[in-house]
């Protein structure tokens, strides 16, 4: 009856006027069945509507252990028809594992277990898939590889492209293909399980460097250097529609939470925010006075948040695409910016060495982590929310504590500087890709 | 530097910023030239297992320097760092007599491929303060050098270790990129 992945996109927006609609829509749909979403905490309904099989998501994004479960119960089954007074029990058993999983203390020491040195030329980055059984890592060498993550084993050679692999993804969370962006001017789809390749997506006139697949893992999206975006395909490999609004090189590019929407950054020093069912330009976020290097939609996709060479990370409401904050305070180019899972943190991170925590709805600086000895180019969460992974320029990662800022182990070891790092779903194994030509598990 | 550097860095841009190709076979002596010209240490230098990029400034211009490694499993991957590339230097170990028909092969193969037509070639015959190092003009003949058409191209006695000569590369770069970079584009 629990599943654990979760590949739900259809998020169910309560309303508080919905109370009259929901009379008539609970005699139309019939309950199959639950599955739990850990990160960030959610229960999804799967139901039968009109003979279709549908789901629809609860989030949870404010739950926390010490919350009390029964009145979650009674909001849940107060705004939502589908949950009716016999089903309020087995809710509860939902929202208790939650709370469950939502308490366990993180003291998790990470070790070095394996370098893994196939790739001959440096390493661009690195990606798990969403069960953490196996990564993939991009490469200097025109190869992506995919590893298995239990025995460090590579478990195929993804050859084809005729230069630097440097944008990569796996379709998660399903995992069975990956995508592979190339300063060759195409992104190729493979497969995860035997490496073969399905496409090759042509059209772009300059280097890929930014790739996603929408949650639903029907298209993906590929920015360039040569200031285009491109929707893709997947099923025919033909090109949907090309976005072409930018001055400058795209290199950041995500999709939000549910799938309709697509940002991209732009060393034009903007962020446009795209329709990606019409191709249409929905905002252009202008503030920024230099160049972006990240662009991110929050979990319920309410706001955007860019950082950029001019030092600051600001703030957007994204259905207005006003700035409403700008975070000031590092001393030199914010390189990369990031939500937490349930989106209540902002992390920045900062070629000054140091990286921020702020709180993402006050805006509040809530840590600064310092200790890193260079600039700090990547910064990630953990799916559970309570350790900061940094990939720095002096040679190592670093894990922190988002609360009190401290940092709590130094991940040593590789020679040169690290270009990119990634958690797993489970949040107890850490890859790192570096210049010195290798991959690192740590777990 | 970050990956995102490496991109920024990738594009030529519009005015006073140069892209630098170092290449040369293993053992030229090419990371010790860019060390030199960034002012760095030079004492323990280890082969080059990819890459290194120095951005220097000199002359009113930033320089973005590009130093490849030049061992034989690398040299199929020179041509990731072809595009943009405002001048090519190629390093000669002047010493290394035994190697010139190699070192030859490869700079002719650079200088066939498309992505650097007429992208002007600094030679640097290094290593010229070993006693068995030979002449520029030597080079030049044994290398067919002569040969050479579609690129503006100077050999440059040096050595590495003690800096001599390495400026004087430098600046017929940068008489050739003045009058050279406008043009293009």
């Amino acid at each position: 009856m629990l599943h654990d992945p979760a590949s739900f996109c259809s998020i169910f927006h309560w309303s508080t006027n919905s109370a009259i609609l929901n009379v008539w829509v609970a005699t139309k749909m019939k309950l199959k069945r639950f599955l739990l979403r850990y990160y960030p905490p959610g229960i999804i309904l799967e139901y039968e509507q009109g003979g279709l099989l549908k789901t629809k998501s609860i989030d949870l994004l404010d739950l926390k252990a010490e919350t009390d479960a029964d009145a979650v119960v009674d909001e849940i089954s107060r705004k939502e028809p589908l949950i009716t007074s016999s089903k309020a029990e087995q809710v509860k058993k939902l929202v208790l594992r939650l709370q469950e999983k939502l308490g366990q203390t993180d003291d998790h020491h990470f070790y070095l277990f394996k370098v893994l040195r196939a790739h001959i030329l440096p390493l661009t980055n690195v990606a798990f898939n969403k069960s953490g059984s196996s990564f993939i890592t991009g490469s200097y060498d025109r190869t992506c590889k995919v590893w298995d993550t239990a025995s460090g084993e590579e478990l195929h050679t993804l050859e084809g492209h005729r230069n630097v692999v440097y944008a990569i993804s796996f379709n998660n969370p399903y995992g069975d293909k990956i995508a592979t962006g190339s300063f060759d001017k195409t992104c190729k789809l493979w497969s995860s399980d035997t490496g073969k390749c399905y496409h090759t997506f042509r059209g772009h006139t300059a280097e890929i460097v930014c790739l996603s697949f929408n949650p639903q893992s029907t298209v993906i999206a590929t920015g360039s250097m040569d200031t285009t975006a491109k929707l893709w395909d997947i099923q025919t490999g033909v090109e949907i529609c090309s976005l072409g609004a930018h001055s400058a090189e795209i290199i950041s590019l995500a999709f939000n939470t549910t799938g309709n929407q697509l940002l991209t950054g732009s060393f034009d020093h903007t962020v446009q925010l795209w329709d990606v069912n019409t191709g249409k330009k929905i905002h252009t976020l202008i503030g920024h006075k230099a160049e972006i290097s990240s662009a991110q939609f929050n979990w319920d996709c309410s706001l955007v948040a860019t950082g950029s060479m001019d030092k600051t990370c600001k703030i957007w409401d994204a259905a207005s695409g006003q700035c409403i904050g700008t975070l000031k305070g590092h001393d030199d180019e914010v390189l990369d910016v990031c939500f937490d899972y349930t989106g209540q943190y902002l992390l920045t991170a900062s070629a000054d060495g140091t990286a921020r925590v702020y709180n993402a709805i006050s805006q509040n600086l809530v840590a600064k982590l310092h200790g890193h000895e260079g600039e700090i180019s990547k910064i990630t969460f953990n799916p559970q929310g309570n350790t900061i992974l940094t990939a720095s320029s002096d040679k190592t990662a670093r894990l922190w504590d988002p609360e009190s800022g401290e940092c709590k182990q130094v991940l040593e070891g590789h020679t040169d500087e690290i270009f990119s790092c990634a958690f797993n779903y489970e949040g107890n194994t850490i890859i790192t890709g570096s210049k010195d030509n290798t991959c690192r598990i740590w777990r | 530097m970050g990956l995102l550097s490496l991109l920024r860095k990738l594009k030529s841009s519009p005015d006073k910023e140069l892209r630098i190709l170092l290449l040369g076979l293993d053992n030229a002596g090419k990371t010790t030239i860019l060390k030199h010209l960034a002012s760095e240490d030079i004492s323990h230098i280890m082969p080059t297992q990819g890459f290194n990029i120095k951005s220097v400034s000199s002359d009113g211009f930033k320089l973005n320097v590009w130093d490849i490694g030049g061992q034989r499993n690398i040299r199929p991957y020179w041509r990731n760092y072809f595009e943009n590339t405002d001048i090519l230097v190629y390093v000669i170990d002047s010493a290394d007599q035994k190697r010139f028909e190699e070192t030859g092969a490869e700079l002719g193969e650079l200088l066939e491929e498309e992505k650097l037509g007429g992208v002007p070639v600094l030679i640097y015959a290094n290593k010229q303060d070993l006693f068995n190092a030979s002449s520029p003009g030597e080079i030049s003949e044994g290398l067919d050098l002569s040969q050479i058409r579609d690129h503006a191209w100077q050999i440059q006695p040096c050595s590495a270790i003690t800096g001599e000569g390495v400026r004087e590369g430098m600046d017929w770069v940068f008489k050739n990129i003045k009058s050279g970079k406008g043009k293009k584009k």
